[in-house]
């Protein structure tokens, strides 16, 4: 059964409170949305199996509280992910203006540099927009994340948000590794040969 | 379909191979091998330029057939061109020689300096060998040579393959190889000679001239002329006059803070032995023609001083002895080691740590109710000898593996503070337990977090390189598991007396460094907590610490010792009225508030069982207000309550704890439990908030703790007044959440009076066992991160005084490598061992350069450019397999080089050394003076390649590519000659 899982992938979700971080992983993952979704305490788990290209990979994804005083308990959890969701709502500028905030707070907790980064705007089904479309698009390139605007309520761009990242990751190497085995990286053969003369390579005469 | 067309007679016939031999196989086999491989009609070629056969690289590509049961490997090598490849394609001459033939008179590529030997002989591009495919197996019988010879002529023939195609015989070692190349109508016998011994007739030019005069049995004179290379090669291995500057350290030496000459916390470096074994010096006549030179019996023309080129390689020592290499090669062993620390120490010191173990399982009782501290001044020494004593009392006889000033110096470099400490008396420690070095920002202080080791000024870090030197030099093993034995002592002491462990930087463990790194910032963590309750006490009910300070030192100690016990009493007291409760979290900025009415704490402790809600009218543990929010209710001011921290965690307890999380499942069920374990925080938030804001509701907690859920909205009420009205969100008002479910069960307690979140005491003790339990193969690979990351960073230093390219990219690889292997838990062996290889070559590359700038004396040089010169000169020795020496004998490093044989020779023949030896003018005269002795020895190797085209075998022939190699060294002479004949008029 996990047989052709080619890898586990570790995905964080974080952002301000009452953006819509647990909505999100819920579209995903059950694909229900619920208006009336308590806020979430500390962390949360959730697990979905996706195929990316042809490759499965399977999804621990950690959705974390957005509130300050949380924060000094979820980054704990960022720990070995691999990949990070950055979640803002598009109808509140001040969740948008705290990304900063995350990013640095990312930086200082996260274990590894190389990881995937993707800013989602949540809510685009509502109508009192205050963050455009190209504001996002900024912010993402300036920091080279992937960028996607999203609703959990219509589902619009969820799924595509979670495959685009699975696939960046999996394109990222030596980020992940191999359910089967280590795939031991190699080393340079820088030097090799000069050693031995065997084959009936010589060096002198 | 064709076959209509086609004439019938074909489907009748028949070819049968059912009756086709194991010869008729293998030669199939052949055949499809170089089909398979598209050798297979015309090669061509441009003639190739000079060097190419070193700076254009080879590939090989391998087959396996067999004869009959016996297995050979088909492998084609073949020298790879970028460029003109297509534009050669184009000039297809009808009749051209094959490219090999052509290259058997090349004169660009003679003498390649790292070459398959078919390549140095016939000076080939291209070729195939046969060879048996089992290392031991051989062809021996001559028979069977002449059958696989045979094989290939045929294999060749029908193929129209024209790649030189040979096949080994006899013994793999002897390199022997016999072969043909066919071209449209013209053959080349690829033939060897091959003896152990060779007639003198034949040690010279003049004799080998008239072998290949004789072989290729040319029948008219006068004979066209032939072309002569030579290359004689001379060896040293005797460097008498440069000393290897490097001694191996004495290890039983002891001055001050350094112990076998080399200070703790610095990692030893360079070859022990000189490695750079041997100087191979060529001197090459690279054309000449018969009858310009002599070279007989009796008289030879070619002085080594007067050929036109030299080129000069040098061989390095197999496995130089490195010191860098030795320490974690020998630490890595370590990791293998599979005894426990009691093993090691002996019996005896397994019954003390029976004592030990039953200590920790009292420890949280005798901890909890705090019994005064008997020691109280923390001298190193004295500690040392406390725990030496039970040693020795344990071992009888026994010597403890670590001597005591041995162990006393790195005790003192690890804990630095301790000498203070004991004169000081105990309030110095906060400042150098803060960060005792400013971190640097620079890429090298960062490289801990790729290695995952720890920050360079950290105790970990330093412990790692005690570690290290101490299984080197003093008693390996056993030294170990003393030593850290002691440190577990130290860190024993440091926890149940309040002292810091210094050199680990602030706050919650660092997850980007190793796990025992964490481990120790964890235990510093509690005894943090600790110290703020104990003081918290200690000032609650006497203001005296204060007082302490300034005291001269012998009086501060008594007093201390009285201070001590009544704090003993103190603690008592505290406790006592506690007893039935859980331990409390004191917050450290509580003590304030704490000084002011202690009193009326205590009182209010007492009766807190009985009136909860009446004593909640009187607010506790405020911080600060919350800018101007107030009350929903009351309208008071709305206070941010004193809160506490949450659990500080290493990275296998939060393993352990995502793990429980994550077994909870996705379940609806699962995510409400996981929410319930996390909300302890929470809990303990909202009562701090309780108590700090008395009648508030949570409407007022969520305005603090969670703004976005608090929505505000303005409305105009019927006076037509704007008034702003708010409410919590829908998620906040699904009934019975967790979040009303918690406000409606917190008390409202400040958060000092609240059950601990943080367990110090037992987490504590946890990370104390973790330790105590640690074989020294544990510890070994926790630290083997840092003593990497130590020796990158020592490679590196020593780099930059040498200043090498190709070391600065194996060191960047190194990094890179190493980050990918150390970031997952339990790196594999494998990996490991790779990164210490490489460090072990980079340390080896560097020795190198230094053995080489010592001996070409390039310190000495004054003259600024031919000081550059040299620099290169030895650069490139280090990175070409081959350096050609530029001026030959005359330039500045050929005058080195001779200088080196001369005395070399000296040394040989007992005469005295000729330190005064001028340059390159001198040297002539030098030649005359010194008479019977030769400036050079005779040479290790005598080569020379003979070169024609005549026609063959009949003076009416095609005239073809002769060529005749040979080489003749002390152990062997081996001839190997490319006679061409033509096959159409013979």
């Amino acid at each position: 059964m996990d047989e052709d899982i080619l890898t586990t992938l570790k995905i964080l979700i974080i952002g301000e409170s009452g953006v819509g971080k647990s909505s999100l992983l819920l579209r995903f993952t059950d694909d229900t949305f619920d208006p009336e979704l308590a806020a979430t305490i500390g962390v949360d788990f959730k697990v979905k199996t996706i195929s990316v290209d042809g490759n499965k990979a399977k999804l621990a994804i950690w959705d974390t509280a957005g509130q300050e005083r949380f924060r000094t308990l979820t980054p704990s959890y960022y720990r070995g992910a691999q990949g990070v969701i950055l979640v803002y709502d598009v109808t509140r500028r001040d969740t948008f203006a705290k990304l900063d905030n995350w990013l640095t707070e990312l930086e200082t907790y996260c274990t590894r540099n190389d990881i995937v980064k993707m800013l989602v705007g949540n809510k685009i089904d509502k109508e009192n927009r205050e963050v455009d479309r190209n504001e996002g698009l900024k912010f993402a390139r300036k920091h080279s994340m992937l960028f996607i605007e999203a609703s959990a309520k219509t589902c619009d761009g969820v799924q595509c948000a979670f495959e685009e990242l699975v696939e960046k990751i999996i394109q990222t190497p030596g980020l992940w590794e191999s359910e089967s085995q280590n795939r031991g990286v190699k080393l340079s053969n820088h030097e090799e040969g000069y050693r031995g003369g065997c084959g009936g390579y010589c060096s002198m005469l | 379909m064709a076959a209509d067309s086609e004439p019938e007679s074909e489907v009748f016939e028949i070819t049968d191979f059912t009756t086709a031999s194991e010869w008729e196989r293998f030669i199939s086999r052949v055949e499809e091998v170089l089909n398979d491989w598209k050798l297979i009609g015309v090669s061509s070629g441009k003639p190739l330029e000079k060097g190419v056969y070193t700076t254009e690289t080879w590939e090989e590509k391998s087959d396996e057939i067999s004869f009959a049961d016996f297995r050979f490997s088909v492998t084609h090598h073949y020298l790879v061109q970028e460029s003109n490849e297509k534009d050669s394609k184009e000039e297809l001459v009808e009749d051209a020689l094959p490219v090999a033939m052509q290259d058997l008179l090349c004169m660009n590529n003679d003498f390649p300096p790292r070459a398959h030997c078919l390549v140095r002989w016939y000076g080939l591009r291209e070729f195939v060998v046969i060879a048996p495919a089992a290392n031991n197996d051989a062809v021996l019988s001559e028979s069977k040579c002449n059958l696989l010879l045979s094989s290939v002529s045929i294999a060749l023939g029908n193929t129209g393959c024209q790649v030189p195609l040979f096949v080994q015989i006899h013994h793999k070692w002897r390199r022997m190889y016999v072969g043909e190349c066919q071209g449209p109508g013209v053959r080349t016998d690829f033939e060897m000679v091959h003896l152990r011994k060779v007639a003198s007739q034949y040690t010279h030019v003049s004799g080998l001239l008239d072998i290949f005069k004789s072989k290729i049995g040319f029948p008219l004179t006068p004979l066209p002329p032939i072309n002569i290379s030579i290359r004689l090669t001379y060896v040293l291995q005797d460097w008498q006059q440069y000393f290897w500057p490097q001694q191996p350290p004495d290890i039983d030496a002891l001055v001050g803070g350094e112990v076998g000459g080399l200070e703790f916390g610095k990692l030893p470096f360079g070859a022990c032995e000189d490695p750079i074994s041997e100087l191979q010096l060529a001197t090459t006549w690279p054309h000449l023609t018969e009858g310009i030179i002599v070279d007989n019996d009796v008289y030879s023309d070619l002085d080594p001083m007067q050929a036109p080129q030299w080129s000069v390689r040098v061989r390095k020592a197999d496995n130089p002895q490195c010191l860098l290499s030795d320490f974690v090669t020998e630490f890595f062993k370590l990791c293998r080691r599979k005894e426990s620390t009691d093993e090691i120490l002996g019996k005896s010191a397994f019954e003390e740590e029976g004592k030990e173990v039953a200590d920790i399982s009292h420890a949280l009782s005798k901890l909890t109710e705090p019994a005064p501290v008997p020691i109280h001044k923390l001298s190193v020494t004295n500690m040392v000898h406390t725990a030496k004593k039970k040693i020795r009392k344990h071992r009888g006889v026994d010597e403890s593996p670590l001597k005591n000033e041995v162990l006393n110096t790195i005790l003192l470099y690890l804990f630095p503070d301790a000498a203070d400490k004991s004169a000081d008396g105990s309030e110095a420690r906060t400042s150098t337990s803060t960060g005792s070095l400013p971190p640097p920002d620079s890429e090298d202080y960062n490289l801990y977090i790729q290695f995952k080791s720890a920050p360079l000024d950290s105790l970990t870090y330093k412990l790692a390189l005690c570690l290290c030197m101490i299984n080197f030099y003093h008693g390996g093993v056993k030294g170990v598991a003393h030593l850290w034995q002691e440190f577990v002592l130290e860190m024993r002491y440091r926890w149940e007396n309040n002292f810091f462990i210094p050199g680990l930087a602030n706050g919650a463990p660092d997850l980007r460094c190793c796990l025992l790194h964490q481990k120790l910032q964890m235990l510093n963590c509690c005894i943090e907590r600790k110290k703020a309750r104990d003081e918290g006490k200690k000032s609650n009910s006497f203001d005296r610490s204060s007082s302490d300070t300034g005291t001269p030192d012998l009086l501060g100690r008594d007093y201390h010792k009285e201070s001590d016990k009544e704090k003993g009493e103190v603690g008592k007291s505290w406790e006592s009225w506690s007893d039935s409760e859980e331990e409390f979290f004191e917050c450290l900025s509580d003590t304030e508030e704490l000084k002011g009415n202690g009193q009326e704490n205590v009182k209010k402790g007492v009766a807190k069982e009985g009136s909860k809600e009446t004593s909640a009218l009187k607010p506790e543990g405020r911080l600060h207000q919350h800018g101007n929010l107030t009350l929903l209710h009351p309208g008071e001011p709305l206070y941010i309550p004193i809160t506490q921290e949450p659990a500080p965690m290493t990275e296998d307890l939060l393993e352990e704890q995502s793990e429980v999380l994550a077994k909870l499942g996705t379940s609806a069920e699962g995510a409400h439990l996981r929410a319930r374990m996390q909300s302890a925080c929470l809990l303990s938030d909202m009562e701090s908030f309780k108590a700090a804001n008395p009648g508030c509701c949570l409407e007022d907690f969520v305005r603090w703790y969670s703004p976005r859920d608090y929505i505000e909205e303005e409305t105009v009420d019927e006076k037509g007044n704007v008034v702003i009205q708010g409410e919590l969100s829908a998620r906040m008002k699904i009934p019975s959440n967790m979040w009303v479910e918690a406000w409606e069960t917190a008390k409202a307690i400040p958060a000092r009076r609240q059950r601990r979140l943080f367990d110090d005491t037992r987490e504590a003790e946890k990370v104390l066992h973790y330790l105590a339990v640690q074989k020294p193969a544990d510890l070994a690979r926790h630290l083997l991160s840092c003593v990497l990351h130590a020796a990158v960073l020592k490679v590196k230093e020593e780099e930059s005084l040498e200043d090498i390219t190709s070391v600065k990219k194996i060191i960047k690889q190194i990094i890179i490598h190493a980050s990918k292997g150390l970031r997952f838990p339990n790196p594999e062996d494998k990996k490991l061992e790779e990164i210490i290889a490489h460090i072990l070559s980079v340390e080896a590359t560097i020795a190198q350069a230094r053995s080489l700038k010592a001996k070409f004396g390039i310190d000495k040089c004054d003259q600024e450019e031919e000081r550059k010169d040299l620099e290169n000169f030895v650069t490139s020795l280090l990175e070409q397999p081959e350096v050609s020496v530029i001026g030959a004998g005359r330039g500045p490093a050929g005058t080195i080089i001779h200088r080196l044989f001369v005395n070399a020779q000296k040394v040989a023949m007992m005469l005295p050394l000729d330190e005064e030896l001028k340059r390159s003018d001198s040297s002539d005269e030098k030649r005359l003076n010194s008479g019977s002795v030769a400036d050079f020895p005779s040479p290790a190797g005598h080569e020379v390649i003979l070169r024609t085209i005549i026609p063959r075998p009949a003076p009416y022939s095609k005239p073809l590519p002769q060529r005749m190699y040979s080489v003749l060294t002390k152990e062997d002479f081996r001839l190997a000659g490319a006679f061409s004949l033509d096959t159409t008029f013979f």
